[in-house]
């Protein structure tokens, strides 16, 4: 598994191994140039975007969604970008099924730069980068919204994680109506702009990604409604010390400064971080800022 | 005819004794002076002869040389204005040598003949007990200074009328009487912590800091009172002891710092530099060094704000000093040893805006927030065992306050932490817990085995380095000997891991 080739492969329109899903949508480019593999036909595939800069929820969310994907043997797609679509790649390598990032430039060129170690981590476990554009082309500001309209031909559902009012992520998830795939939007608050994208995609009649296990419903991968119902309740009731308890009902999916939860709870500052720590090494709890913990 | 004065020079921090030559011969009337003097040193003899002349005072027209030896010395400082005149007098027979052995004399002329005060007394009067001089002829000005020193008679002048009054007749000289300035180090009157509301957090971190002698990095958006919080931070130290107020006093004597009513520091430094300060300015700077921020922070708190915006040459001359508690400044000519033993405190924005991970109101990109904490060079937050959150109050927080806790309440338990350090590390070369490494930190950090069976998950969960773990070792054992315990138990390793210091991975 550690080593890999780096042979840019090139697919054109009309030949075998063209994605079957790509082939009868107008649009779609005359070649594909990629590295490694492309998405298997055969295999469900969802696509994972939104914003670039988002806040620690939806960083978790997108990371938790596509393992949950990944483990239940779905490829997920996304473009390689910082934010939502990286946590979307880094959640489903912790899974077993490939996952594949669609680029804005050549195959060849990781953008961007820091993505470096997660470009090769996708390549080493067995997916694929894949690019309409010749290798060596540099990736320019019209080639990321064109690059969208990939992402979601090759999927078969595609989830909008955090996404502004305005955001590229909408593209894709337009795009994916274009072509007549369903699209699924996780909530955010109401007062939370960086959900704004999100909660207007489910106003327009986006499907509410209120947990992994509906969309993976999508391809029948589920047990079914009880096993959802007994999920979502496994996390109300955990097997917690009393205060420790208190603590963790103070925690949000946003992030919250130690000193409120002093204040909130009254409680001494000495338990307070001595109890967050053990929470955050229980895994109910995650430190995204200096002394700022949100819930998982 | 020849006559000698004793006086002193000061290079750096050290005292060095000059001997003030004069002798009066025949040939054409002038007025030379040798002995590798800076430009201020060779004007005194414009000033020597203007004043004597002014209190009536009328040198003979001869050859007067002033040599001030030892020659390979560079005589830089202030205060030989009133040695040069009292030697010049004496080799003119103005007035009798015989008085003016075993004294030491320093001070500066106005035209007119008052004598002025100088900076650096302290040093040179305690340099002069040394020597075994009998008596120190120092300007009035700085006569509560000079009194500091015990054992040790100290003449204040006023001019140069009485000088020669006193040199012609010392018994009926009558001596001020000597302040007794034992007073205990007073605390009340400076800025307290019962001022601060809120910020448990921060509160906590800086009591722990305290205790064990840690380095603190604040965290927080602009304007939440950072530099307020490290501003209190001196206030529950440990009060000075006599000997380490006498310490500072001379630092700040020679510096030319001193405040003028009472020249005693009783309160510990709180140095807060800009961020534009440069290297010189921090370290110690000039041809002839003079103390630099780190020392005048000695035994108090070196506060740098908005660290990430200090250049990074600037930065990293904290890292000697932090290790060994003294910088050795090296110029063409010599070194320069100066005493740097402070607590650094630190603040930062969390990124570029501040507000992160506050994302509705944070809109830097993750590169951007990865970019400005990796602007902290690395060696220096390696030294810096404990980091803090501060947050916003919100406002009803700041209409009706909880109490908070007054900063005497705090320093007792903080002297209490700190005498058992003192008990334990009794026979070491170490005195606090910041400074446990290797064996020590084996030693003397025991802990329960639910302890470590938590810092094993953590080390693994949390990705600590090697490093950081010994600073949560460190401070846990700060944490428990704040509540007097022997063993470091989970609750203690808990609440270091939360106040870890700053990983570059870490978010």
């Amino acid at each position: 598994m550690d080593s890999f080739s780096t042979e840019i492969k090139c697919v054109k329109k009309g030949e075998p191994g063209y994605p079957e899903k790509m082939k009868n949508l107008p649009n779609m480019p005359k070649q594909l140039y990629y590295i490694g593999k492309l998405p298997d036909d055969s295999l469900p595939s969802l696509a994972v975007v939104g914003a670039r800069s988002c806040s620690p929820y939806g960083r978790i969310q997108a990371f938790r969604y596509a393992r949950e994907a990944s483990t239940h043997g779905v490829q997920v797609i996304s473009g390689l970008a910082s934010g939502i679509d990286s946590e979307g790649h880094k959640g489903a390598l912790e899974g077993e099924a490939p996952t594949f990032a669609v680029m804005g430039g050549g195959p060849d060129l990781c953008y961007p730069a820091s993505n470096r170690s997660l470009y090769e981590r996708i390549l080493r476990c067995g997916g694929g980068i894949l690019s309409e554009y010749a290798p060596g082309t540099k990736p320019m500001p019209y080639s990321f919204p064109a690059r969208n309209r990939i992402i979601s031909a090759l999927s078969d559902v595609v989830l909008v994680v955090e996404a502004r009012k305005k955001s590229g992520s909408l593209i894709t998830a337009e795009c994916a109506l274009d072509q007549g795939k369903t699209v699924y939007a996780v909530p955010g608050a109401v007062t939370d702009s960086l959900s704004l994208g999100c909660n207007k995609l489910i106003f327009d009649g986006a499907g509410i990604a209120y947990c992994p296990e509906v969309i993976l419903d999508e391809w029948g991968l589920n047990a079914g409604p009880e096993e959802i119902e007994h999920k979502i309740n496994k996390n109300t009731n955990l097997a917690l010390a009393t205060d420790l308890k208190l603590l963790y009902s103070y925690l949000d999916c946003r992030p919250i400064s130690f000193d409120s939860i002093v204040r909130k709870s009254g409680m001494d500052a000495r338990k307070v971080s001595s109890s967050l720590v053990e929470l955050v090494l229980m895994g109910f709890a995650q430190e995204v800022g200096k002394h700022y913990y949100i819930r998982l | 005819m020849f006559a000698s004065v004793l006086t002193a020079a000061i290079h750096g921090m050290e005292v060095s004794p000059i001997q003030v030559e004069a002798d009066v011969s025949d040939g054409l009337p002038s007025f030379i002076m040798v002995g590798y003097a800076a430009s201020q040193v060779k004007e005194a003899q414009d000033r020597v002869r203007t004043a004597l002349r002014n209190i009536g005072v009328n040198l003979p027209p001869k050859r007067i040389t002033v040599n001030l030896a030892p020659a390979d010395i560079r005589k830089d400082s202030s205060g030989f204005d009133l040695p040069v005149a009292v030697a010049v007098l004496a080799a003119a027979g103005l007035i009798g040598e015989k008085h003016l052995h075993g004294g030491m004399i320093m001070g500066e002329l106005s035209l007119s003949g008052e004598v002025q005060p100088i900076s650096g007394i302290l040093a040179r009067v305690i340099r002069a007990r040394e020597l075994g001089c009998t008596f120190c002829m120092i300007p009035e000005g700085n006569l509560r200074e000079a009194s500091l020193v015990k054992g040790m008679k100290v003449l204040g002048v006023k001019n140069l009328r009485e000088v020669m009054d006193y040199i012609a007749n010392p018994e009926v000289y009558v001596h001020p009487p000597q302040e007794e300035s034992e007073g205990s180090s007073s605390l009340n009157d400076g800025p307290d912590f019962s001022e601060v509301f809120g910020q448990e957090g921060a509160k906590r971190a800086a009591e722990i800091a305290a205790a064990g002698f840690h380095n603190l990095l604040f965290i927080g958006p602009p304007g939440v009172g950072k530099t307020m919080i490290a501003k209190r931070i001196p206030s529950i130290l440990p009060p000075l002891t006599f000997e380490e107020s006498l310490e500072i006093t001379k630092i700040y004597s020679i510096a030319g710092l001193l405040p003028e009513g009472d020249p005693l520091i009783r309160t510990r430094p709180f140095r807060s530099p800009h961020h534009t300060s440069t290297a010189q300015s921090l370290a110690g700077g000039g041809r002839i060094p003079r103390p630099g921020e780190i020392t005048l922070a000695h035994r108090g708190v070196l506060f740098l704000d908005e660290i990430a915006e200090f250049s990074r040459h600037t930065i990293e001359i904290l890292r000697q000093p932090l290790e060994e508690k003294f910088i050795c400044v090296s110029r063409a000519t010599g070194s320069y040893i100066f005493p740097a033993s402070f607590m650094l405190v630190a603040s930062t924005n969390p990124c570029p805006c501040g507000y992160y991970p506050n994302m509705e109101r944070c809109r830097c990109t993750q590169n951007e927030v990865h970019q400005y904490l990796g602007k902290i060079s690395q060696p220096l937050l390696d030294r810096i065992d404990l980091c803090a959150d501060i947050s916003e109050t919100p406002l009803e927080d700041i209409k009706n306050p909880l109490p908070a806790e007054p900063s005497a309440a705090i320093r007792e338990r903080v002297e209490k932490a700190r005498r058992i350090q003192t008990e334990r590390y009794r026979g070491t070369d170490i005195l606090n817990n910041s400074e446990l490494s290797g064996k020590l930190l084996d030693q003397h950090c025991v802990l329960t085995e639910d302890a470590w069976k938590l810092i094993h998950s953590a080390f693994d969960r949390m990705h600590l380095s090697m490093r950081s773990y010994h600073r949560i070792l460190k401070v846990s054992r700060t944490i428990a000997d704040l509540e007097g315990s022997g063993e470091i138990s989970c609750a203690h390793i808990a609440e270091a891991l939360s106040y870890r210091g700053l990983d570059r991975k870490y978010w």
